[in-house]
């Protein structure tokens, strides 16, 4: 097992060593290649799910990929890193395009002073995506600290426990960073199948929508939000979304392809600027009634 | 080559470590020899002891005992006191014995690692008793003089036995490889030349970032700070760099005028284009850290900067009007040198009515530590529907496009003063250039009481900094 590596130094001269070895002699080099800094916040429980879409996410979006694991309870105040390279065949091409993973498990004390560990592993001047796992500790230090370094946090409301909370609170950071939120992408059908009810939906009054909780809130925000006026939601608890309807009337929607935790995800990664609506809807819904 | 400061810490972690890797590549003429002097007593034998336990602990590479012995054959110690008359009768009588049994013909290189106290004692007793034949050369180690006064007096002492010529003033900045491959750069690629100039570039950064702290070195550290520990030096001397004119060639003296010129040309920054700053406790790497003031041996009520930017003007043809700003710090996020040339946007991209967000301008990226290389950033269109343009980076990184370790600044520049090379040398005119600009600098600092500290370690530095790029409408650019 390689040894972890307990500085940024010591990751920084590791991640030139793996340049230098993966480079055969009298070949040219391999295309290392980031447009981004995606840094994932990965608490224990989360970790395994990570790695998944990790791996399905680099040929896409090559970047360079920090993945955070707090370790709080770990008796001593270390950094645990590894490094390692991905590297993807492009399709009709030799050579191979290489990304960079990082991954650093912040024991003890270090795990609440994240920023200042991923800071000088950022790739310069490129955007930096934050995908956090699970729910917001809103307020933490750990949050505060990475909100103020990245350009765009990646959450998954449907991780959340309270949703209902965390979505009021949300609004918080929205001058601060750029959100998405997986759950709002995966209600695009289901919002284009509500829209095509235009213009009935005009005069909607109830939602129904069973589904996760985190998709019938916001489905509901957003509702409200682009009607300038409150729709009361009837929420019936399911898997996926299954059902949504206007005052009875259905939204259809054509068949869902499949997606994967990675599809999600990059797709989020495809989005720079601050989400407008959803930032209307999930305000619009942080002041409705319960 | 005798090394003065033997003992110290510049002596085993680079002096003898930067020999070591000629040696092991044999670049060293055979009659070679080493003398340390110090005050410290000590044998031939310890001395040697103490050398191969520095080489095994800093060197880059392996230890090879046939290598080493080569190199201890002809390794020496005198204790000496410089301080008393006579002081160094015993060195001159070691180098004479060298000259005989090795054939050192009388070429000396005398390497100062010592501070700047110990100089002239130095310097005037080997003055005196320089040989009658061979050539001689002096290393001198940083500070050159805490301002201007006290860098012409030093000039003047050297000047007395050495001819400017045979006085090599390390800066080891100098010394690294992606520093001298900018003039490569710059001067082997036709392509750079003609837009290196006012008309095509916006602005210039160059940062100087150390994670750490002052390591213990207080006593130096309060009467230093940041602008005579880092700007006076390496940073105006990558300013210099940066701007000069191409020189006729790439002797000495040719690099050399070019960079004078340059200096000359600065304008003295006023007080708003200067920020100075403080580091308070933060956190690096996820680790509470102590501010400044709570070091040990630094006082509480320290006005020592940690931290300074300032905005510089060249005043000339090439660069009027186009700002470098330069900043250097203690306890930044990371351990970074980087100059950024920042070219001017496109003046007028006809799709920018349908992009998300605004283009970004090029730039052009020296990494001089770590991670040497070079990269361009340019805008590129996302593969797809629709135009959405991403900046993406093309890299030159010196790892992985040569297959031979990078050598450390200390090997080029001992070998280059073996050779009597001093281009990569500051020479006199250009320390005191660097310091009348730094004098004017902190002027106005005798005048007034900073709030201390303004900026959290861990942080790139106090806010005015950001200010200061704000008020012309640009920013530091993002590490």
């Amino acid at each position: 097992m390689a040894v972890a590596l307990g500085s940024i130094r010591e990751i920084e001269h590791e991640l030139g060593q793996l340049r230098d070895a993966s480079t055969a002699p009298g070949a040219a080099p391999l295309l290392r290649t980031s447009v981004m800094t995606h840094i994932a916040w990965v608490p224990e429980r989360w970790a395994e799910q990570a790695r998944e879409t990790l791996l399905g996410l680099a040929e896409r979006h090559p970047s360079r990929t920090i993945l955070l694991f707090p370790s709080p309870d770990e008796p001593d105040d270390v950094l645990e890193g590894e490094v390692d390279f991905r590297c993807f065949v492009r399709g009709g091409h030799e050579k191979e395009v290489c990304s960079e993973v990082i991954s650093i498990r912040l024991c003890g004390r270090r795990s609440a002073a994240p920023a200042s560990v991923v800071v000088p592993l950022l790739v310069p001047d490129l955007p930096v995506f934050l995908r956090w796992r699970g729910p917001l500790p809103f307020g933490a230090q750990e949050l505060e600290q990475m909100v103020d370094v990245v350009d765009r946090l990646v959450v998954d409301s449907r991780e959340w426990a309270d949703v209902r909370g965390d979505l009021a609170r949300l609004p918080e950071l929205f001058h601060r960073v750029a959100v998405s939120d997986i759950a709002w992408g995966r209600t695009l059908p289901w919002r284009a199948g509500v829209a095509d009810l235009w213009p009935d939906v005009r005069d909607a009054a109830v939602l129904r929508v069973a589904g996760p909780e985190a998709e019938a809130f916001l489905l509901q925000g957003w509702l409200s939000g682009r009607l300038g006026r409150e729709v009361r939601l009837e929420h019936e608890r399911a898997g996926e979304v299954e059902l949504v309807e206007v005052d009875g009337r259905e939204a259809r929607i054509g068949r869902l392809e499949p997606q994967t935790s990675s599809d999600l995800l990059s797709e989020e990664l495809e989005v720079f600027g601050h989400d407008r609506i959803y930032e209307e809807a999930v305000r619009s819904f942080s002041s409705a009634p319960t | 080559m005798t090394i003065f400061g033997a003992s110290g810490d510049l002596t085993q972690r680079k002096i003898m470590p930067a020999l070591y890797a000629l040696a092991f590549r044999h670049l060293l003429p055979e009659s070679f020899g080493v003398v340390g002097v110090s005050r410290t007593e000590m044998t031939d034998e310890e001395f040697r002891e103490r050398m191969r336990q520095a080489v095994i602990d800093h060197a880059r590479d392996e230890f090879s005992t046939e290598i080493w012995e080569t190199l201890a054959g002809g390794m020496h110690y005198v204790a000496a006191n410089f301080g008393i008359e006579g002081g160094e009768e015993e060195l001159v009588a070691a180098l004479k014995d060298l000259d005989e049994t090795r054939g050192c013909a009388g070429n000396r290189v005398f390497y100062l690692a010592v501070p700047p106290e110990a100089f002239d004692d130095i310097v005037t007793a080997m003055g005196r008793s320089r040989p009658a034949n061979g050539w001689t050369r002096l290393v001198v180690e940083k500070p050159f003089g805490y301002d201007l006064t006290s860098a012409q007096e030093l000039n003047e002492l050297l000047r007395t036995y050495y001819d400017e010529n045979e006085i090599f003033r390390i800066d080891h900045y100098l010394g690294k490889e992606t520093v001298q491959n900018m003039l490569v750069l710059r001067f082997a690629n036709g392509i750079f030349e003609p837009i290196w100039n006012r008309q095509f570039i916006d602005h210039v950064q160059i940062t100087v970032g150390e994670s750490l702290g002052i390591e213990g070195r207080a006593g130096f550290y309060e009467k230093a700070g940041a602008v005579r520990d880092v700007v006076q030096n390496h940073l105006l001397q990558l300013v210099a760099l940066t701007a000069m004119e191409p020189p006729i060639d790439f002797a000495a003296e040719s690099v050399r005028n070019e960079k004078v010129k340059v200096l000359k040309a600065l304008h003295t920054p006023g007080p708003k284009h200067v920020v100075r700053g403080q580091y308070g406790s933060g956190y690096i790497e996820g680790e509470e850290v102590l501010g400044y003031r709570e070091e040990a041996d630094v006082a509480a009520d320290s006005q020592t900067e940690t931290y300074v930017a300032a905005k510089l003007y060249v005043d000339n043809w090439r660069w009027a009007d186009t700002p470098f700003y330069i900043r250097t710090g203690k306890r930044l996020p990371k351990r970074e040198t980087t100059i950024a040339i920042q070219f001017k946007r496109a003046p007028h991209p006809p799709f920018e009515a349908d992009l998300e967000s605004p283009l970004r301008p090029n730039v052009l990226l020296i990494h001089i530590q770590p991670d040497e290389g070079i990269s361009l950033a340019i805008g590129a269109k996302v593969p797809g529907q629709g135009l959405s343009i991403r900046t993406v980076h093309m890299d030159f990184v010196y790892g992985g496009a040569f297959r031979i370790g990078l050598p450390e600044a200390y090997e080029r520049l001992i070998l280059d003063c073996l050779l009597g090379d001093a281009t990569l040398f500051t020479r006199a005119d250009e320390v005191e250039e660097q310091w009348a600009i730094v004098d004017a600098m902190v002027a106005p600092w005798r005048r007034d009481r900073p709030h201390f500290p303004n900026y959290a370690a861990g942080t790139w530095g106090p806010a005015a900094a950001d200010e200061l790029l704000h008020r012309d409408g640009r920013s530091w650019r993002r590490h």
